[in-house]
C-alpha cells in the first residue's frame, strides 16, 4: 500500500500516468518538473491515503488542469492556479478541505494534484475518477455515479477565479468551463467535484496512483534490461500489444479548446497494414481498415517502441516508431450508466462498445 | 427619500429608453417586471446618496446579454434575485440597498424590481448615466471600484461567482458564459459603499430618466412636438430626420451588432445617415461625416410620438428623428474616456464633444 510519494517515485509515476493518459491528460514532463521542485523545496514527501480512511463527513475535492494539451505544453502554469481555486472554494463553503483527490490519473493530471496537496499541506487519495484520461468534465465516475457538479471552481494564470455555485448538470458544467478555459488562454486549473468522504468512497476508482507507479517501474525495469517495454506493460494492465509500426500521417488541430485529429500508423512488414486512430485530447478509437479494434472507454496508448515512453496526442509526428497498447477499462467505466457518458456513441461513433476481456485493475 | 409607484416606473422606463441610446435592453420588459413587483410588494423607496450612511453597502443589479433575446425571452425574475442574493452571501456582507449600474434601458428598471421584491432601498444614481455594451465601461472602473465579486444567474438556476484581477476580465468571462445561458443572464456586481459612490457615481440619474419620461408624456398630451421636447429635456441636438432605408443586424458574441441607414426628409432631404451599434448606438455619420460618437448619447426617436427606438426594433420604413446629447461630464475625464473612446470601438477618430460638433 502506497503511503507517500518522494523524489524517487516521480519518474515512475509520470511514466505510468503517461501510459494511462491514452495520449491526453496533459504533459507529464512539465508537471513532473514542478512536482520535483516542490518536493525539493519542501523536503517532505506527498502523503498518500486510502479512500477508505477518509471520514464520512470530511470534505475532499478533485483537482486537475483543464484545456488543450497543445496549449498547456506551450503556456506554462503560473503555479498557484489550483491552490487559489481550492482556497476560494473553502472560503465560499466556509469549510476546510480534508484531502485532495486526483481527478484523472492519466497524463500530467496525475502529478498536478500532488503539487497542490504539497502547497496546501494536505494528503492525496490513492485513486481517481477515470482510471485513465478523458477530454470532458462530465466523464468521470464522480459525475457518472451521482456526485454533484456544483460547487466547482476554475482559476487562471492571471489570478482570476470563477466559482459555479449552482449548475444544472455536469454537461452544462463542461460547456461553461470549456468556454471560460478558452477565455483564460486555453488552460485553467479546475477544482471539481467537492465531495464528502462517503460520496468519494461510493464513486472513486481505487488504487490507480499505485497502478501508475507500478506501470512506470515496469517500464524502467525493462529499459534497464534493454527490452522493449510495450508487451510487458500491456500484460501488467491486462491488455494486449495491438500494433507496431511507424506514424505516417498526423492531422491535428486545436479546436474548441481540444486537440482533435487522427493519425495513421503503418506496419513495418511488407503488407502495408495500417492502423488509424482518432483522438480528442485522448485516443478514442483504433481501426484497422473497416474493422474497429478498440474504442473508449478501453485504453489506447501509443508508446515509443524502443523505450516505452508514452506519446501524447500533442507530440505525435511523422516518423515516430510506436507500439500501440490496448488495455481494458476499469470495471467502473463499463456499466450502462458509464457507457452512456464515455462509450463510443458518446463521442459520436456509431459502434457498440466491444470490451477487451478483463479489467484494468 | 421618495416612493416609486407605478406611474413613476412608467415615466422612468420611457426616459431610460432615451438614455439607453438604442440599447440597455428594452425597458418595456423591465417595466412589466417592476410594475408587477410594486403591485405585489408595494412601492419602492428611492434614496439619494446623502440620505444613507457612508458604510452602507450598495449592490447594483442588472441584466446582461443581447437585447434582441431579452425581448423574446423575458427574465424569470427569480434569476435576478438569485444573483443578487448569491453575491451577498459570497462577499459575506449584507447589501443595504441596490442601484442601477446603467441608467439606460432595462437596467434602469431592474433594480426597482429587486428593491420591491426584497424590500430594500434603491439609490438614485448609476455608473454610466447612459447604457454601454460592456461591463468595464463604467465611471466606477475609472475610480478603481471593482466589478468583482461578481454573481450571475440564468433562468435554469445556474449560479456563477467570480473574482477577477480587472473589470475587463469580468466582461470577458461573463460574456462567454452569457452565450451558454442563451444570451441572457442576470448579474450583481460593482458592490460599493455609499462613501465610494459619493465619489464615483453619477447622481440623480433615475430622477433624470423620470423627468425625461414626464416631458415626453406631457408633450404627447399637449400635442406638442415630442421630439423637440425630448431634445430640450436632455440638452441635445437634432442630428437628422428621415426614413430608415436599410438595417443590418446580427447577434454576435452575445450582442446585437450592426448598422442602419436612413434617407433624409424635410430639411434633411438628399442627405444620408449611417448609424452603427453594438447593443447601443456607437456613432452616427451624415453624408460620411461624424455627427456624434460615444461616449456622447445618440437616440433614435419615432418622429411622431417621440418614443425611443431600440436597436432591436429598428426596421425598414420607420420615420425617425435622431438626436445626440452630451454624456455625463465624468466620461470626459481621461481615465473614463479611454474606457469608452471611439477608438476602443474601432473608429479611427478623436473624440469631439457633441456640442462642439453640432452646437452652432
Amino acid at each position: 500500500m502506497m503511503r507517500r510519494v518522494t523524489l524517487d517515485d516521480t519518474e515512475a509515476i509520470a511514466l505510468g500516468a503517461g501510459v494511462l493518459g491514452t495520449g491526453g491528460g496533459g504533459s507529464t514532463y512539465l508537471n513532473r518538473l514542478r512536482l520535483n521542485s516542490e518536493l525539493k523545496n519542501r523536503d517532505e514527501p506527498v502523503t498518500i491515503m486510502q479512500a477508505d480512511d477518509v471520514p464520512d463527513d470530511a470534505l475532499v475535492c478533485a483537482v486537475g488542469g483543464m484545456g488543450a494539451p497543445t496549449v498547456s505544453n506551450e503556456k506554462l502554469q503560473e503555479g498557484q492556479e489550483i491552490k487559489r481555486a481550492v482556497r476560494a472554494l473553502e472560503d465560499h463553503l466556509r469549510q476546510k478541505i480534508y484531502a485532495i483527490v486526483i481527478g484523472e490519473i492519466g497524463g500530467g493530471n496525475a502529478l498536478g494534484p500532488m503539487i497542490t496537496a504539497l502547497q496546501l499541506g494536505l494528503p492525496v487519495v490513492d485513486g481517481d475518477g477515470m482510471g485513465r484520461a478523458f477530454p470532458e468534465l462530465d466523464m468521470d465516475t464522480f459525475m457518472i455515479y451521482g456526485a454533484s457538479p456544483a460547487p466547482f471552481a476554475l482559476s487562471d494564470s492571471h489570478g482570476n477565479v470563477a466559482i459555479f455555485e449552482r449548475i444544472g448538470s455536469a454537461k452544462q458544467a463542461e460547456a461553461f468551463a470549456r468556454s471560460l478555459t478558452i477565455e483564460m488562454g486555453g488552460s485553467a486549473g479546475l477544482v471539481m467535484p467537492v465531495m464528502t468522504g462517503a460520496e468519494l468512497r461510493a464513486t472513486i476508482i481505487r488504487d490507480t496512483l499505485s497502478l501508475a507507479k507500478r506501470i512506470g517501474e515496469t517500464v524502467l525495469d525493462c529499459r534497464a534490461r534493454s527490452i522493449e517495454p510495450a508487451e510487458t506493460v500491456a500484460a501488467l494492465c491486462n491488455g494486449v500489444l495491438l500494433f507496431e509500426g511507424k506514424i505516417v500521417d498526423v492531422e491535428r488541430r486545436t479546436v474548441q479548446g481540444f486537440a482533435r485529429g487522427k493519425l495513421i500508423i503503418s506496419a513495418f512488414d511488407a503488407f502495408g497494414q495500417q492502423l488509424e486512430i482518432d483522438f480528442q485530447n485522448e485516443n478514442l478509437i483504433a481501426r484497422g481498415g473497416e474493422k474497429v479494434l478498440c474504442t473508449v472507454p478501453d485504453l489506447i496508448t501509443l508508446v515509443s517502441l524502443d523505450d516505452g515512453e508514452p506519446i501524447g496526442t500533442e507530440s505525435l509526428r511523422y516518423g515516430l516508431r510506436v507500439a500501440v497498447l490496448a488495455m481494458p477499462a476499469p470495471k467502473e467505466l463499463k456499466t450502462p450508466e458509464a457507457l452512456a457518458v464515455v462509450g463510443p456513441r458518446a463521442f459520436g461513433y456509431d459502434v457498440d462498445f466491444a470490451p477487451l476481456p478483463g479489467n484494468l485493475l | 427619500m421618495r416612493l416609486l409607484h407605478e406611474q413613476n416606473i412608467e415615466d422612468i422606463a420611457l426616459g431610460a429608453a432615451v438614455l439607453g441610446t438604442g440599447g440597455g435592453g428594452d425597458p418595456y420588459v423591465g417595466k412589466l417586471m417592476a410594475r408587477e413587483a410594486v403591485r405585489q410588494y408595494g412601492p419602492v423607496e428611492l434614496y439619494t446618496l446623502n440620505e444613507l450612511d457612508d458604510d452602507d453597502l450598495i449592490v447594483p443589479a442588472a441584466g446582461m446579454g443581447a437585447p434582441i433575446v431579452i425581448v423574446e425571452k423575458l427574465p424569470a425574475g427569480d434569476d435576478m434575485i438569485r444573483a443578487f442574493e448569491a453575491l451577498g452571501k459570497y462577499s459575506g456582507r449584507q447589501p443595504r440597498g441596490t442601484m442601477s449600474i446603467e441608467a439606460g434601458g432595462l437596467n434602469s428598471i431592474m433594480p426597482i424590481y429587486v428593491a420591491a421584491r426584497l424590500r430594500i432601498p434603491m439609490v438614485d444614481c448609476d455608473g454610466m448615466g447612459r447604457a454601454f455594451p460592456e461591463i468595464q465601461m463604467t465611471i466606477f472602473t475609472a475610480h478603481g471600484i471593482t466589478a468583482s465579486p461578481f454573481a450571475m444567474s440564468d433562468e435554469r438556476g445556474n449560479v456563477l461567482l467570480m473574482d477577477t484581477v480587472s473589470n475587463a476580465w469580468v466582461e470577458t468571462f461573463a460574456r462567454s458564459c452569457v452565450v451558454h445561458m442563451g444570451a441572457e443572464g442576470m448579474i450583481a456586481l460593482y458592490s460599493a459603499t455609499v462613501k465610494q459612490l459619493k465619489e464615483a457615481a453619477i447622481y440623480g440619474t433615475i430622477t433624470l430618466a423620470e423627468e425625461i419620461g414626464v416631458t415626453v408624456r406631457n408633450a404627447r398630451r399637449e400635442e406638442a412636438n415630442p421630439v423637440d421636447a425630448v431634445r430640450a429635456a436632455v440638452g441635445g441636438f437634432l442630428v437628422f430626420r428621415g426614413k430608415i432605408t436599410d438595417v443590418d443586424r446580427r447577434i454576435e458574441g452575445g450582442w446585437n451588432r450592426g448598422d442602419a441607414k436612413m434617407a433624409g426628409t424635410g430639411d434633411f432631404a438628399g442627405q444620408e445617415l449611417l448609424l452603427e451599434f453594438q447593443n447601443e448606438h456607437l456613432a452616427v455619420r451624415v453624408d460620411g461625416e461624424f455627427a456624434a460618437t460615444v461616449p456622447d448619447l445618440i437616440a433614435v426617436l419615432d418622429s411622431e410620438t417621440g418614443e425611443p427606438i431600440t436597436t432591436e426594433a429598428l426596421r425598414y420604413g420607420m420615420r425617425v428623428a435622431v438626436i445626440a446629447f452630451p454624456c455625463a461630464p465624468q466620461w470626459r475625464e481621461p481615465a473614463a474616456l479611454e474606457l469608452a473612446h471611439p477608438r476602443y470601438f474601432g473608429y479611427d477618430v478623436d473624440y469631439v464633444p457633441v456640442e462642439e460638433r453640432l452646437g452652432a
